[in-house]
């Protein structure tokens, strides 16, 4: 046999493999030409042990190289067939791409959740700790010792719900910083927190207005605070929130607990502060009540205004919410419509 | 409030300050700018109209056809609505071609087959203040016939001001005046107040005043005037009070109205022959009401009084709300002649207290109730004597009378200024604190490193230290402050880091396939709710004054809530709905504070369900359960079943662990779902999440990854139909079995391979040793472990 036999006999052996179209056909192929006894490739090369001369390492490899090609293939198509192998058979199995279906099944977050959360981490890289209190609460703590005596003017912005029959002692607090009182007098400066939770106020429901509604406040008391250092960290805050190039600015305000009081607002983000229908064309947006806390307030925490300052801020997550994802009405957000919870 | 800058323009000097300008000071100084409203804007084309003649439009009940003339021209005709027109009155006339400031061009047009030539305007259309209830009046005075408007009405800025409830002095045009000042760094022009010359008979003769107790009235001033003539207040008065939303009504009421706004004080006049009311001498009285005390308002309504409402009384007879409102029988008319003003002082506590109960709120009032400085009593009847004489005529009788004490000013603040600066965290020299509060008019001496500071009167808000810290802040402006992060001297709390279970529950329950849900805590007074998880049994705390029956109490359960979102889902066209919420719940405890557990709620409604499908969702629901418990808390969870109102007889269980119930979970029964009109089938669950789940979840420990090789085999054994598979691993894992690593349940069946009322599992074990190749005999003397175990436990046998 020369080479050039060898060669077409090689070529034949991978057509005729390439041709099996089960494995009962692959294997007669295989006997065929590699057969211990008789293969037309295994016999060639045992028949090369009556060559002799130069010829016969050269017919050698080939012959190596004829054998290791065929077995390749035979392997392959063995594949091939175990799975179901040709182009045709793969195209049965054909499926449609183009279309994800119903998506991942996964739930999703409230956007209330969300921004509470959001704010949680935020405040969180500045050391502040998470904390709740009772949405329950009494008069002390929710006005006396925020400096709202009976009374006080200031007391008619929270208009309160309180608890009938026995409970009459009881009311549902109208803002988180009652968590301030509890905290200061539960322990020993220097304080840092933030206080997610819900609180309600007598407010009949409208588009702006849901009695029910949500509050994160945060508190800073240590030695040398300062209006600076309230105004720094409500600058990351909303920064954070809102965007770094958001402009933020500061006013002066008025709240019976902090003195000096402040109110932040953001640039309104539809106009950047030039004054449009969403902003009734203030350019701006009021989004959180701050100031240094009152030094009654500190004396009635337990702690010594002499050494201690600090200050405090309270924001409407429900509000941001409003505005940052464009809902027309608050009240869209408690009524759990899947169709907005999805966007989530 | 509404302030005019041209009336603010009569206390400092504001012509170089651009409107827009003045709006940002005042808000970022505390007197936020709600609305700027441009007044007087484009009225040069509209002209002063007279009246010459005036006929109904025919067929028409409410149109007249007024003759107009607009200088030397021919008069013309213009259809008209409104009911005060006159022949002789001057109106404001937009004639075709004009353009109003509201953009309305106006032209030529027919109504009900008459031409009109233009429109008479009422003060809203010519942007001269809100009035739209006829057309506007223009005073015969100042008013020509075929004037521009714009020559009577200069063009003013009004701002519609938000004044902070501690901020009683700035309810005036000098207060925020006074504020503008300050920010501006200008000279502030005090009012007039140099005392008009009386004449006449004393006042004293015919009036005396008496105060029952001085804590709710610390002073009160009567001045009598005589010779009023009937005469209407000028027009740049009127003009001003316009602009500023308020209506011209009479002379005297007008001069009242006007010193209000100007210097904040409010008063009353009172007709001094009706106070006589036959009688000679007027006993005037401030005391509070008794039983049987009636008034008849100036509104018209006849008001019983309340014993804790403080009145105005002329020989003992009720005649004024004090701080209020006046009585009618005493108010000043077109024939009044003689008047008593009254400027007084009242306790906010008590008019706040009046005005609430009587859900009356006044100008006064709202004033009366912040605060307001009893130093400003006589500088409002100075004021009103002054405009008085001057505008409308009049004399002053001689000497006011007065009763009570006017109480002394505070004294002196003493404030180290090191200290000012060092909160507001801005250097600031002593010279130039002082300075921000001199502009404020303050009266400011230093003494070494302190100062010594009198604020003026009026800023009754201004008593400690700290409230001078505002106002220099403010004065110099927040945005000189510059922004720091307080310096963290020592490290937060040990685990604050650590994520609340909460957090973590909402994330499994999100992972799972649920939506989260904020429902309202407030629930119906009169929910009867078929579902109501762990607050079963429990009442509703009630609202005392609840907006609604509707929201009437506290929830007791998260469930309702979220199956009323169901609900409201299920109406959009959804046909799946997977919830869940995270929250509290209110419970009573008798005789203390109310319980306020966490809870966590899930459920799952399918709308249009295959038979099956429930009983998987159910299990997915378990699994969720079962995975809260694995991950977030430190002991085993255990699922019992049990009976709970609302859920299904035989699909319902209750969730344990270390000894105690946490939850329910279950499909609800059909008659619940009935009752709450929710359509297919919904499975449910109330967890209490504070105290079962631990925050950062459960501690978790790296096993022993031994290296042999398991060996694997299968046990198959047949059960009564309702054994519990829970029970049966449990007994398993208890009998703590050698080289037993981990048991699963591969498949169960029924059927007719397996007697009736028993079923068959097929159980998967995976054995290892960690020292050895485990044989075939180890692996059949395990089996025979587990099948021993299983048998006795529930009653298991060997298939
Ligand atoms: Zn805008």
């Amino acid at each position: 046999m020369t080479g050039d036999d060898l060669q077409e006999l090689t070529r034949g052996a991978l057509e005729e493999i390439a041709g099996a179209s089960d494995p009962d056909q692959l294997e007669l192929v295989r006997r065929k030409y590699m057969a211990r006894h008789g293969g037309l490739i295994t016999a060639g090369a045992a028949a090369l042990a009556t060559v002799d001369g130069d010829g016969r390492a050269e017919l050698g490899r080939a012959f190596n190289l004829a054998k290791s090609t065929v077995q390749q293939a035979l392997h392959t198509r063995q594949l091939e067939l175990a799975s179901g192998g040709r182009a045709a058979d793969a195209e049965r199995e054909w499926l449609d791409l183009s279309h994800p279906g119903a998506g991942l099944d996964r739930g999703h977050q409230h956007p209330v959740a969300r921004l509470v959360r959001e704010i949680e981490d935020i405040m969180a890289r500045l050391g502040y700790e998470s904390v709740r209190g009772p949405e329950i609460e009494d008069d002390l703590h929710n006005f006396q010792l925020l400096n709202m005596p009976p009374e006080h003017p200031a007391r008619d912005t929270h208009d309160t719900f309180y608890l009938a029959g026995a409970e009459a002692a009881w009311l549902f607090r109208t803002h988180t910083s009652p968590v301030q009182m509890r905290t200061m007098l539960s322990g020993r400066p220097p304080f840092r927190i933030i206080v997610p939770g819900k609180v309600a106020r007598r407010d009949n429901p409208d588009p702006t207005h849901i009695p029910v509604f949500h509050q994160v406040e945060g508190l800073c008391v240590d030695r040398g605070v300062t209006v600076g250092d309230l105004k720094g960290t409500l600058e990351y805050l909303l920064r954070a929130l809102f965007g770094p190039e958001r402009k933020v600015r500061l006013r002066a305000s008025f709240f019976p607990y902090t003195e000096p009081s402040l109110e932040a607002d953001v640039a309104c983000g539809i106009c950047q502060g030039s004054g449009c229908r969403s902003c009734l064309g203030k350019g701006w947006m009021e989004i959180l009540g701050s100031g240094m806390v009152h030094p009654q307030v500190l004396r009635n925490g337990g702690v010594d205004p002499e050494q201690f300052s600090g200050f405090a801020f309270g924001m409407g997550p429900d509000r941001i919410a409003v505005l940052r994802y464009g809902l027309p009405d608050v009240r869209e957000l408690y009524e759990n419509d899947l169709r907005l919870l999805e966007q989530f | 409030m509404r302030v005019s800058r041209n009336w603010l323009g009569d206390f400092l000097e504001l012509e170089d300050i651009a409107p827009v300008r003045i709006a940002e000071l005042l808000t970022m100084s505390g007197t936020e700018v709600e609305r700027t409203l441009d007044v007087g804007r484009g009225l040069d084309q509209v002209v002063v109209g007279e009246v010459v003649d005036l006929a109904r439009v025919e067929g028409s009940d409410h149109l007249f056809l007024a003759r107009v003339r607009g200088g030397d021209e021919e008069p013309q005709d213009v259809v008209c609505g409104a009911g005060n027109l006159f022949v002789g009155a001057l109106v404001p006339w937009a004639r075709p071609g004009t353009t109003l400031p509201s953009g309305l061009e106006i032209g030529r047009r027919k109504i009900r087959g008459v031409v009109s030539n233009g429109m008479l305007c009422a003060a809203d259309e010519v942007g001269l203040g809100s009035d739209h209830e006829g057309i506007l009046l223009l005073p015969p005075a100042n008013a020509g016939a075929g004037l521009p408007l714009s020559d009577l009405y200069p063009e003013d800025t009004v701002y519609e001001l938000e004044i902070l409830s501690n901020r009683a002095d700035c309810l005036s045009h000098w207060g925020v005046a006074r504020e503008l000042a300050a920010v501006l760094d200008r000279p502030l022009r005090e009012p007039d107040l140099r005392p008009v010359a009386s004449s006449g008979q004393p006042l004293l003769n015919s009036l005396t005043v008496e105060i029952e107790d001085e804590s709710v009235c610390p002073f009160y001033r009567a001045d009598g005037f005589g010779g009023i003539p009937d005469r209407a207040a000028p027009h740049w008065m009127q003009r001003r009070l316009q602009a500023v939303g308020q209506r011209s009504v009479s002379g005297i009421v007008d001069v009242a109205n006007y010193v209000l706004l100007d210097v904040g004080q409010p008063l009353h006049t009172f007709d001094l022959e009706r106070l006589q009311a036959g009688g000679g001498h007027i006993r005037l009285g401030v005391r509070q009401a008794r039983a049987g005390d009636r008034l008849r308002c100036l509104d018209g309504v006849d008001r019983a009084l309340d014993p804790a409402t403080l009145l105005i009384t002329a020989g003992d007879r009720a005649t004024a709300i004090a701080g209020v409102i006046g009585g009618q029988d005493s108010a000043v008319h077109e024939g009044t002649r003689e008047l008593v003003l009254e400027a007084a002082s009242f306790a906010w506590t008590s008019v706040r207290s009046t005005s609430r109960r009587l859900g009356l709120r006044t100008e006064a009032s709202s004033r009366f109730e912040r605060l307001l400085a009893p130093q400003l009593a006589p500088v409002g009847a100075l004021r009103f004597a002054r405009l008085l004489t001057d505008e409308i005529g009049g004399t002053l009788r001689p000497g006011p009378v007065e009763a009570g004490r006017m109480p002394a000013s505070a004294g002196p603040i003493r404030v180290a200024a090191a200290s000012i600066s060092s909160l507001l965290g801005v250097p600031l020299t002593p010279e130039r604190t002082a300075a921000a509060l001199r502009r404020l008019q303050f009266t400011v001496s230093s003494e070494g490193p302190d100062l010594e500071v009198i604020p003026p009167a009026v800023r009754t808000d201004v008593r400690e230290p700290v409230d001078l810290v505002e106002e220099v802040g403010r004065i110099i402006g927040y945005q000189e402050v510059p922004g720091t992060i307080p310096v963290m001297r020592r490290a937060p709390r040990a685990g604050a880091a650590t994520a609340p279970a909460a957090r973590l529950a909402a994330d499994l329950a999100i992972g799972a396939g649920y939506t989260e849900c904020i429902t309202g805590s407030l629930v119906p007074s009169d929910l009867v709710s078929p579902v109501r998880g762990l607050g079963t049994g429990r009442t509703d705390l009630a609202l005392a004054n609840p907006l609604s029956t509707q929201l009437g109490a506290l929830r007791s359960s998260l469930l309702p809530g979220l199956l009323s979102s169901c609900q409201l889902n299920q109406a959009r066209g959804r046909d799946r709905v997977r919830l869940f919420e995270q929250g509290r719940v209110f419970w009573r405890v008798d005789g203390a504070r109310p319980e306020e557990p966490e809870l966590l709620a899930l459920v799952d409604q399918d709308v249009e369900p295959d038979p099956d499908g429930s009983a998987e969702r159910l299990l997915h629901l378990l699994r969720v359960c079962q995975g809260l418990g694995e991950r977030l808390s430190l002991g085993e969870t255990e699922f019992r079943p049990a009976e709970h109102s609302g859920f299904h007889p035989f699909r319902c269980a209750e969730i344990w662990s270390g000894g105690q119930t946490w939850g329910v979970l279950g499909e609800l029964s059909p008659k619940a779902l009935a009752q709450l009109e929710l359509r297919g089938r919904v499975v449910a669950a109330e967890l209490r999440t504070d105290g079962w789940l631990v925050p950062g979840g459960r501690p978790s420990l790296a096993p022993a990854l031994t290296r042999t090789p398991a060996l694997v085999l299968d046990l198959a054994v047949t059960v009564p139909e309702r054994a519990l598979l829970g029970e049966a691993l449990a007994a398993v894992h208890e009998r703590a079995i050698p080289w037993l690593e981990r048991i699963w349940l591969l498949d169960q069946y029924q059927g007719s391979q397996v007697l009736a009322g028993r079923k068959g599992w097929t159980f998967r074990l995976r054995l290892r040793d960690p020292e050895r190749t485990l044989t075939g005999h180890d692996g059949e003397v395990t089996r025979q472990r587990v099948l021993t175990c299983l048998r006795e436990r529930v009653a298991a046998e060997l298939r």
